[in-house]
């Protein structure tokens, strides 16, 4: 073990113990308060260029499974806990979590106060950090002068299409960087599913006939992203059902004329109840968002709030007024999180169906 | 042999699909009232209804139809006589109203047909719409449901089974061959 | 709200015994404040001496009986109670409760079941009920059936294929489980478990020995809201009971997908059977496989579901009090001192790692098999928490092994036969054993072949070897003593590695900035930057928690549960705490028990879960600098410790083993007085007698009854006795004047302090608390006026009996003679004589 230091913007430096890569790092903090799940959260490609902070202190005690991946070239910057193990599930084999780490040159510290750091992030907001071999002046001024880039979609997401074959409906997914949750949970449902790059225009998707579109989750800010991704959904809602997650979700918001703003505190983590609007029932689900829909912004005579979490009221879903177009800020396909509201697929089949009924 | 095809999760699932889809249609709910068809139709009506109240936050009036001659527990739907439908309860007036009528299974339309005559004998609304949970096929008239929650193709010899937890204790749609 | 709801009944746990404890009358009284709050009449049926919930009801509302059907519905027929309340008394209340649903006793008299609804009332602790409703829902069972003859029994088993276990059908007691290798041990269990049915019949089921136990707690609205509060992991696998195992929330070893399926299949339990408040499922997961098994569902509190409030802040029993009267999670507000959140409506998420640990009562009682198996044997648990899972180890071991100096009990004299066998057939303190067995260069993945315990804790196990080594090889060294600290290792334990003084590891540690930091208990990880009434220490970068008040009390408890005071214990601290509430003081209490009353958050300003041990204790006085500290009396050396630093310490509850001056091996009658530098004052005269009649040693003496059988010329001449003897004696507190009757004139057999139990006794028969009479003592509040309105009657002729309980039937071992260090808890009857106790007495006998 090695000493490093995680250093911030503010000017503190903490001492810990290096794992995984041994690069030099700098990203955005934002902290993860789930209690599983540290393979997916690492893997998921929302957390382009950001170091996580995990608040579950015990972190790599499952080491690497199959299954857990939410996609296979993850690009975090870091991860920063209180407590890892290294070890590797005996029951498959598999890599340790530091193993998998220095494989895609993603660095660890472990022995930080990770508490103090999300109460730390909670009062000051968010703050960039470099996970480094020195605390001196120079980490800082390379801290400082490092800029992270604005264009996370375009370095995650997919450049090129790609088909993941079956026998149902045929769903065309754009890809913002997406968890392989959502691929999952369409795999489940017998999807024929095409991945589009994020750029696609609305032509070469309707061009594939398909049933459905989905809107990916994905890094970064949706108001990075140009004009022509928000003309794209604006002529898709009109024609195919829609259903947009996280990222998705917000330039759905924006394509109809809401929006969307940072939140002060990026909130990552299951333990809000969300209350879904229609039926009044109250769910959980795995939240990951930096931006949030700006509620007085939503034109009501365009778009219906479907869900709202309640701890922080923020809207977590919308659905067109006028098309079976609607969209979630959470991800329902876990990933790791509940499953309350995974059924949201179903939903999307269901509607699939009912569009082949009326028009096929 | 009862099989269930539906179960409560999706049951909720269709009638908030058909509840959006009915916003969808109308643009907005001004102006709809929601009439139930006897017995698990106006269950299933205010059941829509107070997912409307919950998205717009404004009441849409809930009428009931009752189709008089049949028993509860077996399908009204049937083929053998039309069916005679009294007014149970609509204390609102229906002119120039949007009227979404509410059956639990769509089957030779000759209910639909009679609830239409009942309506129409009550007023002149704007337009008559059909939601129904199950669309079960081997129509004998020319009525097709606007909103449908499941088609369940089935033969004459099943009988759909439509089980409302407010009455029956459970959500479910079975297929029980008789 | 439902507001047809004004006067509930609540069954009560009765005495302690092994497979419960303190946590029931924890959650009872938690169930009273919130239900008082809501304006309900609140009666409560307990026989439990030392419950502290009965002192939380009216005299009117409290009916001091034994939990039996007749009793009960008694009480129904007589109060008219709206509804009934079975989730707080254990298996017990459960079978009474169903008893008076099958006779139509709620029916008839209108009582409504709150929590569980009727329909699935007759399920609970039906396996093979339970089993043919979950098949309903596709949850995965074991293959099993019920049998009500022995020879079905045989014939099943064989079909099933032996190992297999027997469970009782709906048991009076909370049996559990039997594992039988062969027909000789099936038709032992067969007929131990038909004695324990209400039915007469056992289930029968497939061994699923060696998975892995992983439990989950939820709560519940009556709109089919849910919460999941927390998963508990049992670190031995099952074939050790879970309340004998190691267990640490939240779980370490699970997938996110095997964690959220268990997760949704509790909620579809839940909603199948229409619980609402608490309901606490059991699994087994096969690890090789990736298959689980639903093994028990319990829609009540007990052990799991305290253990899970604990351990997330998240006020479980409060808030199901309000889920039983159909408040909507949404609409919970909960009391003010939960900061995190103004509703109940919330998925607790923790950033620590809690473990528990079992005390087994086998030095007490030597005789017992002291092999782990699925039949509970703990008496009590400690816990631990932490931010690593060693420190939450190694705090919960320290806490569990009763070592005044901190110090953990060495295994190094076992052979290495005796090894394998332990690793294979563990016996109490199997942890320490695993530590041992590695210490020894077993490796990881042979005893996770031999004990089923999953590699991640050797891995920790090992690791916490690693730390001693470098401990041990680097005396006095900074960077030792800091990862020592950071990874749990007491101040004792590090100063007995270095053969060093407490106070200069302490001293090393001021010296290099090695200071503990505490962290909230909260269930929001941080997300909210609220600040806890609950603390843990661990030696991190930030301190939360900051001095509270200028003029505070730290009570240190009592710790763990073990036989001997036990309960009693637990009772005296939870009344010291009111008295000192009431007299002005801020309480800070430090305890480690998640059974106990005294770590109910609404009793105390703040709460401290860390090791009872000295370096711990002043870690938390430097911080609190309380202006007096209470210790428990069998804390000798930490007594002695803190007062050699000057501390200003009250020693409560008092100190039962010294300050006795026995002038005869035995005594039959007691004299309990409260002694003052004035005042003496006689509280209550009873015959002292053991279990089976006659006390032949004082240890024996283990039932009190006032009044004692004497004539009031002998009664005139003890105490007057006992008024000359005190008069030139410095004692003062609660003394017992023991007496033996020769020639029917009184002999003077000895005096000692009154026993806790002895004083719950007290409390009970004269109304007053004399706990809090003896911490008004301690901060000087006695005066003439207190002193002579006390409404004591010496000569009452009120009969009351006070027996202590004893775990000989589930240690399966044949009645004996009880001994007062045996006692696993009391009970107590009240009558106009003795005979109408013996009547209520002996329904509770089978």
């Amino acid at each position: 073990m090695t000493q490093r230091f995680l250093i911030l913007e503010d000017g503190s430096s903490y001492p810990g113990e290096g794992f995984g890569a041994g690069a030099t790092t700098t990203g955005e903090l934002v902290f993860n308060t789930s209690m599983l799940g540290y393979q997916e959260i690492v893997t998921n490609q929302i957390y382009h260029n950001q170091i996580i902070v995990f608040s579950q202190p015990t972190i790599g005690s499952i080491g690497i499974t199959h299954d857990s991946y939410e996609s296979i070239l993850p690009t975090a910057k870091g991860m920063v806990v209180r407590d890892v193990s290294d070890i590797s599930k005996n029951r498959q084999r598999s890599l340790s979590l530091d193993q998998f780490l220095k494989q895609h040159n993603i660095p660890g510290i472990s022995g930080i106060d990770t508490r103090h750091l999300i109460r730390q992030i909670q009062k000051n907001g968010t703050m960039k950090g470099s996970i480094v071999d020195v605390d001196d002046d120079h980490a800082f001024d390379q801290l400082h002068a490092t800029v992270l880039t604005n264009q996370q979609v375009a370095q995650v997401a997919t450049p090129v299409p790609y088909p993941n074959p079956n026998s149902g409906y045929n769903v065309v997914v754009v890809d913002f960087g997406l968890k392989h949750g959502i691929l999952r949970q369409l795999s489940r449902r017998k999807c024929n599913v095409t991945v589009l790059p994020w750029n696609t225009d609305a032509q070469s998707i309707i061009s594939l006939d398909p049933d459905g579109v989905i809107l990916s989750t994905g890094p970064g800010s949706p108001l990075d992203l140009p004009e022509s991704v928000l003309e794209m959904i604006r002529t898709i809602q009109e024609r195919i059902p829609l259903f947009a997650i996280g990222l998705g979700h917000e330039l759905f918001a924006l394509a109809n004329g809401a929006e969307v703003t940072a939140l002060p505190v990026a909130h990552h983590g299951a333990s809000h109840p969300i209350r879904k609007i229609i039926t009044n029932e109250i769910i959980y689900a795995l939240e990951g968002q930096e931006f949030v829909v700006d509620g007085e912004s939503v034109d009501r005579d365009r778009l219906i709030t479907t869900y709202r979490d309640l701890i922080d009221s923020s809207i977590q879903g919308l659905r067109h007024r006028d098309y079976p177009a609607f969209s979630v800020q959470f991800f329902p396909d876990g990933a790791p999180g509940p499953n309350d509201s995974v059924d949201l697929f179903d939903e999307f089949i269901e509607i699939m169906g009912t569009r082949e009924e009326l028009h096929g | 042999m009862a099989k269930v095809v539906v179960d409560a999760m999706a049951m909720q699932r269709a009638l908030t699909r058909i509840t959006y889809e009915i916003i969808e249609r109308n643009k907005g709910i001004d102006d709809l009232i929601i009439l139930g068809i006897k017995t698990r139709g106006i269950y299933l009506a205010q059941r829509i209804a107070s997912r409307l109240k919950q998205l717009e936050n404004a009441t849409v009036p809930v009428g009931e139809l009752d189709v008089s001659k049949y028993r509860d527990d077996i399908e009204h739907d049937s083929q053998e006589n039309d069916p005679k439908v009294t007014v149970a309860k609509i204390d609102f007036p229906i002119t120039d109203k949007k009227v979404i009528l509410v059956d639990d299974v769509l089957y030779t339309g000759r209910t639909i047909r009679a609830a239409m005559s009942a309506i129409m004998d009550l007023g002149r609304p704007q337009q008559i719409n059909l939601a129904v949970l199950v669309d079960r096929g081997h129509r004998e008239l020319p009525i097709r449901a606007d909103f449908v929650g499941k088609n369940i193709p089935s033969s004459q010899s099943e009988r759909i089974k439509v089980s409302v937890s407010e009455i029956d204790g459970q959500d479910s749609v079975e297929i029980i061959d008789r | 709200m439902d507001n047809e709801i004004q006067k509930i009944l609540i069954i009560g746990g009765g005495p302690t015994e092994i497979g419960h404890e303190t946590e029931l009358d924890a959650a009872t009284l938690q169930m009273i404040q919130a239900f008082q709050k809501l304006g309900i009449r609140t009666l409560l049926i307990d026989n439990n001496p030392f419950s502290v919930a009965l002192e939380r009801v009216q005299p009117t509302n409290m009916f001091i009986q034994t939990v039996t059907t007749e009793n009960v519905q008694r009480i129904i027929e007589k109060e008219h109670p709206d509804a009934i309340l079975p989730t707080v008394g254990g298996v017990l209340a459960i079978s009474v409760v169903q008893e008076l649903q099958e006779s139509g006793v709620l029916s008839d008299n209108g009582v409504r079941l709150l929590g569980i609804p009727s329909e699935s009332m007759v399920d609970v602790n039906n396996p093979d009920r339970i089993n043919d409703v979950l098949r309903q829902i596709g949850a995965p069972v074991i293959s099993s059936e019920t049998v009500g003859t022995l020879d079905e029994a045989v014939s099943v088993a064989t079909k099933i294929g032996y190992p297999v276990i027997v469970k009782p059908v709906a048991p009076k007691l909370d049996t559990n489980r039997i594992l039988c290798d062969n027909e000789n041990d099936l038709i032992n269990a067969v007929t131990q478990g038909f004695a324990w049915s209400r039915f007469s019949q056992c289930l029968i089921e497939q061994s699923i020995v060696g998975y892995k136990e992983i439990e989950m707690v939820a709560i519940r609205d009556f709109t089919g809201t849910q919460v999941l509060i927390s998963s508990l992991e049992n670190i031995d696998p099952i074939g050790i009971h879970s309340g004998d195992s190691m267990v640490v929330v939240p779980t370490q070893t699970l997938s996110n997908t095997e964690y959220q399926q268990l997760r949704d299949m509790t909620f579809a339990i839940n909603n199948k059977f229409n619980f609402t408040g608490v309901s606490h499922i059991h699994f087994a997961l096969d690890a090789q496989k990736e298959t689980f098994y639903v093994t028990k569902v319990t829609p009540y509190n007990d052990r799991g579901t305290a253990l899970a409030a604990v351990a997330t802040g998240y006020p479980i029993a409060t808030v199901a009090a309000n889920l039983y009267l159909n408040l909507k999670l949404t609409e919970i507000r909960l009391p003010e001192i939960y900061h995190f959140r103004q509703t109940a409506m919330m998925e607790p998420t923790v950033d620590h790692v809690v473990v528990r640990i079992p005390i087994w009562p086998f030095e007490d009682v030597p005789n017992a098999d002291q092999h782990l198996s699925t039949v509970m044997r703990s008496v009590g648990s400690t816990i631990g928490i932490g931010r690593s899972a060693e420190e939450a180890i190694l705090k919960a071991l320290r806490s569990s092994q009763f070592s005044p100096k901190d110090e953990l009990p060495s295994m190094s004299n076992l052979s290495d036969s005796q090894i394998i066998s332990r690793l294979i057939h563990p016996l109490a303190s199997h942890i320490l054993v695993l530590l041992e067995a590695l210490r020894r260069g077993y490796q990881v993945d042979e005893l996770n072949e031999l004990t089923k315990v999953d590699p991640f804790y050797f891995y920790k196990l090992r690791h916490i070897l690693d730390i001693e080594d470098e401990i041990k090889a680097n005396p006095m060294g900074a960077k030792a003593l800091k990862d020592g600290r950071y990874y749990g290792f007491g101040d004792g334990m590090i100063a007995r590695l270095w053969r060093t003084d407490i106070d200069n590891v302490r001293q090393l540690g001021r010296d290099h900035d090695v200071v503990p930091t505490y962290k909230g208990i909260e269930p929001t990880a941080a997300e909210f930057l609220t600040e806890a009434t609950g603390y843990y220490s661990t030696f991190e970068f930030e301190n939360e928690s900051n001095r509270l008040s200028d003029h505070s009390a730290l009570i240190l408890g009592r710790g763990g549960n073990q036989l001997g005071p036990n309960a009693s214990a637990d009772y005296f601290t939870t009344s010291m705490l009111r008295q000192l509430r009431k007299s002005g003081y801020k309480t800070i209490i430090m305890n480690t028990n998640p059974n106990a009353a005294s770590l109910v958050a609404t009793l105390t300003d703040k709460q401290y879960v860390d090791p009872i041990q000295l370096g711990d204790v002043l870690n938390v006085i430097e911080i609190e600098r309380p202006e007096i500290i209470f210790v428990p009396g069998n804390r000798h050396y930490l007594t002695r410790e803190l007062r050699r630093r000057h501390l200003h310490i009250a020693v409560l509850p008092p100190d039962q083993e010294k300050r006795s001056e026995l002038v005869n091996n035995y005594a039959q009658i007691g004299l309990d007085l409260f002694i003052t530098k004035d005042h003496i004052v006689p509280i209550v005269i009873s015959d002292l007698r053991s279990d089976q009649g006659m006390a032949t040693t004082f240890d024996q003496i283990t039932v009190m009854k006032t009044p004692a059988s004497i004539d009031d010329t002998q009664l005139d001449k003890i105490l007057q006795h006992a008024t000359d003897y005190l008069m030139n004696d410095p004692r003062t507190g609660l003394v017992q004047m023991l007496y033996t009757i020769d020639h029917r004139q009184p002999v003077f057999a000895g005096v000692r302090p009154s026993r806790l139990t002895t004083i719950a006794f007290l409390n009970k028969v004269t109304g007053i608390n004399w706990v809090r009479m003896l911490i008004r003592q301690a901060l000087g509040e006695i005066d003439e006026d207190l002193i002579s309105n006390l409404p004591l009657d010496i000569h009452s002729d009120r009969v009351a009996i006070m027996r202590g309980t004893f775990p000989f039937k589930q240690l399966q071992l044949p009645s004996q003679l009880g001994l007062t260090t045996q006692e696993v808890g009391g009970r107590i009857a009240f009558g106009s004589n003795t005979k109408t106790i013996v009547d209520d007495e002996a329904d509770e006998t089978e």
